[in-house]
């Protein structure tokens, strides 16, 4: 089934900016699909109206198989979550413990039902040992996945983020890609991610959604994706650095670029095709492996 | 036992001689403990009716509205800040901090402002030593009230008389910032009098407060109105927010 | 200022800290109120040496406790000079100044010692309450209390956005020195108007999205609050020790009785 089914959907805001143009925007149940684009691209206001902070000017959405406007709220913030860039959004509560326990509070269940959801969610983003602290008293990258397990805590289908790895450092940012590819391949759920970061999303998304001024420019694998240098910079992006690499390479060279690799691995095999034979020493091959 | 007629000069060489302590030698709130219980208590019956009311205003339009609520402890914070940012008064040759209850009044109204700056006085009596849990009574009803009502009241009827905002807001923020002293005066005038006289000890502690709290108004009426004008000219839209604020 | 809104140490694990909430509050009230009921001095001292020294025992730095109690100390100052000119009838010493001359009154200097003395005393005692409870669990306690939802629920967002707004103040007042926005008194005042406008517009703000961020999990206009339990029979024996160690203590010094 799908689990998010736009459809034809456009937005202008009051102001009269239009930010989404009919738009089409489909993600499969268990998927892990990426939203590129630059700032003012329209993700923001796409992943909004997905959780129902906007409604659309024209078009449907779908989450699940309902329409949106007919779910009732609790209804639809059990089928999707979204979890803010700023964590400062999105923690109001004083301590970790009951910044988790607000949503399933909300939803009216046992005490020990909340209490399990709390730890279940720390522990699935590795913050248990926060749970007493204030948030005040937390770094960045704690309040990052906080925010994250106040959001999980809610159980949603599909999990929304929105620039989840803005402002960390790399370890940061490497332990929140992995965190989310675990609960995406584990917890079978469901992930949306809108960014901007290009580097880390071949290792993740199965398919990629460039958006342009309220457009989608191209949707697919990102092997795909990547492959168009052009439409990439259209978009006011860039290629990952290993592709960007190995692009200026083969155009230096005069190879034919056809089929960049998007991993350091891929890079690799290729350079390897590209070298000739006799010009790779032996050893070389087992080394680097 | 005691003059009760203490000469003028006296009570103006007493405050002559406050000058010289490190200054401004009243805190904006009345110290934990200064206040008998008796005293303490009365002040706490005199802000009850008043945050109650507060309350109840809150509670009535977080109804309607569920934005409401973290609105008022939004707006709440930053009042929290703005009383806390040191302002230079020449005059004391040191710091001292704006009221803020005037600018309060204004955007949310002197009963949410009541309700604000309970809030406000119960924090920084627990974990900044300012004011005190047993005269936050006295505290809420020289700030939330006294200072509210003055600053809300001043700003309408100016505005009613024609002013231009700018200087409706800039008297607001000066006469709820002295209208505040003055209540604190008073507070503190009744309770330690003594067998003295009451006239003798309040205008004593008036006067202790005239050289910073004179000027300090004064600033305190322009950082008002700065702080509105700078509000009307990137979001004005805000200012009706709140249609209980001065300002709608 | 802010130096001072220093809560880490309510985050220590003592055996202070773990008492509940509720205990501490009702126990520091009940001090409280025969701190300023007190018409002897030994009371009100005797809760500031115990508190001050609890505090210490607590490895709270000096210095803070010393920032903390600055302000209050200047009013105790004030308040002695007052009474010491204003009250009483048994001349201490004159002093003249421009020709007028002052008398100095032993009573009135006695009292504005025990207004200090008290002073001092309901503050220490406040000190104490205020590095052993953290906020959130003052707020719970106050919950405990029936105090007003609306009420502890404002308090929340209050006290935890004061910490986000003013990280953001702080780097627009940054900002404002570097663009030299405060070299002039007039230039420093319309600074600090701006500031403070902008903090007003900052809150405004993050009240939408911290409103939206509620709303997406569920928030109708209440905050939701875990359940209260009851007071277990140690706490319970606590607060029976505390409020009859107070009861005794006013008695036999206050009173007289047992004496």
């Amino acid at each position: 089934m799908r689990a998010v089914d736009v459809r034809e959907v456009s937005f202008t805001y009051d102001d009269g900016t239009e930010a989404l143009a009919g738009i089409h925007f489909r993600v499969e149940e268990g998927e892990f699909v990426a939203v590129l684009g630059s700032n003012g691209s329209g993700k923001t206001t796409l992943i909004q109206l997905l959780v129902g902070l906007l409604k659309t000017n024209a078009g449907r959405i779908e989450i699940g198989g309902r329409e949106i406007g007919s779910l009732e709220a609790e209804e639809l913030y059990q089928r999707v979550g979204l979890v803010f860039q700023n964590p400062n959004d999105q923690l109001f509560a004083a301590t970790v413990e009951e910044d988790c326990a607000f949503g399933p509070r909300n939803l009216n269940l046992p005490e020990a039902e909340v209490q399990k959801r709390v730890t279940e969610s720390l522990a699935a983003v590795a913050a248990l040992p926060l749970r007493g602290r204030a948030i005040h008293h937390l770094s960045f990258g704690e309040q990052k996945r906080v925010s994250l397990a106040g959001v999980l805590a809610m159980r949603p289908a599909v999990l929304i983020l929105d620039e989840p790895t803005a402002g960390l450092d790399p370890a940061g940012e490497a332990q929140m890609m992995q965190l989310l590819k675990k609960l995406n391949r584990e917890e079978k759920m469901t992930v949306i991610l809108a960014t901007h970061s290009v580097d880390m999303l071949p290792l993740f998304a199965n398919r990629i959604y460039v958006l342009d001024r309220g457009r989608v420019l191209q949707e697919g694998p990102s092997e795909e994706i990547f492959r168009h240098q052009e439409m990439i910079v259209r978009a006011k992006l860039r290629l990952p650095y290993v592709s960007r690499l190995m692009y200026e390479m083969k155009r230096h060279d005069g190879v034919p670029i056809d089929g960049l690799p998007l991993t350091i691995g891929e890079a690799r095999a290729q350079l390897l095709e590209l070298i000739p034979k006799e010009m790779i020493l032996p050893g070389i091959e087992e080394s680097g492996s | 036992m005691i003059d009760q007629r203490m000469p003028i000069r006296t009570i103006l060489a007493t405050a002559v001689l406050l000058c010289a302590l490190p200054s401004p030698a009243f805190a904006m709130h009345i110290a934990e403990g200064i206040l008998p219980l008796p005293w303490a208590l009365l002040w706490y019956a005199v802000a009850f009716p008043f945050v109650a009311w507060g309350l109840r205003d809150l509670r009535r339009r977080s109804r309607e509205a569920p934005w409401f609520k973290p609105l008022v402890g939004l707006v709440g914070a930053a009042l929290f800040l703005i009383s806390c940012m040191p302002i230079p008064v020449p005059t004391a040759g040191t710091c001292s901090h704006p009221s803020g209850a005037g600018i309060a009044a204004i955007l949310i109204g002197p009963w949410l402002t009541a309700v604000v700056a309970s809030i406000a006085l119960t924090l920084q009596a627990l974990f900044l030593a300012h004011g005190g849990l047993t005269t936050l009574g006295a505290n809420i009803v020289s700030m939330g009230v006294a200072g509210a009502w003055v600053g809300w009241g001043v700003f309408a009827a100016a505005r009613r008389f024609g002013l231009p905002w700018f200087a409706a807001a800039f008297l607001a923020g000066l006469f709820s910032d002295w209208a505040t002293y003055a209540t604190t005066s008073l507070e503190l005038a009744a309770a330690l009098h003594g067998e003295g006289s009451f006239t003798t000890m309040f205008s004593l502690i008036l006067l202790a407060f005239v050289p910073t709290q004179l000027p300090l108004g004064i600033l305190e009426g322009f950082l008002c109105a700065g702080a509105l004008k700078f509000i009307r000219s990137r979001r004005p839209e805000l200012l009706r927010a709140v249609p209980e604020g001065g300002t709608s | 200022m802010f130096d001072l809104f220093s809560d880490i140490f309510t985050y220590r694990d003592n055996a202070l800290t773990r008492i509940d909430p509720r205990v501490k509050l009702l126990i520091a009230l009940a001090a409280l109120v025969a701190v300023v009921s007190a018409e002897r001095p030994i009371l009100p001292f005797g809760f500031f040496v115990l508190c001050l020294g609890t505090v210490a025992a607590l490895g709270v730095p000096a210095k803070l406790v010393a920032l903390r109690l600055a302000a209050p100390f200047s009013t105790v100052a004030v308040l002695v000079v007052i009474h010491t000119f204003v009250t009483g009838t048994t001349p201490l010493f004159t002093l003249t100044l421009g020709g007028w001359t002052l008398t100095a009154k032993a009573e009135g200097f006695r009292q504005g010692l025990f207004l200090g003395n008290r002073v001092l005393g309901a503050l220490s005692i406040v000190l104490l309450l205020g590095i052993a409870t953290p906020a959130h669990r003052i707020f719970q306690a106050l919950r405990g209390f029936r105090i007003s939802k609306e009420w502890v629920e404002v308090a929340i967002l209050m006290y935890r956005y004061i910490f986000v707004l003013l990280d953001r103040v702080g780097d627009l007042a940054a900002a404002q020195r570097l663009r030299l926005g405060y070299r002039a008194p007039r230039r420093g005042l319309a600074s600090f108007s701006a500031l403070a406008g902008a903090t007003i517009v900052h809150s405004f703000e993050q009240a939408r999205r911290t409103h939206d961020a509620m709303r997406l999990r569920g928030y109708r206009g209440t905050m939701p609050f875990g359940p209260f339990p009851a007071l277990k029979r140690r706490e319970r024996g606590i607060l029976l020790l505390g409020l009859a160690g107070i009861l005794a203590a006013y008695a036999i010094l206050e009173w007289g009785v047992a004496g």
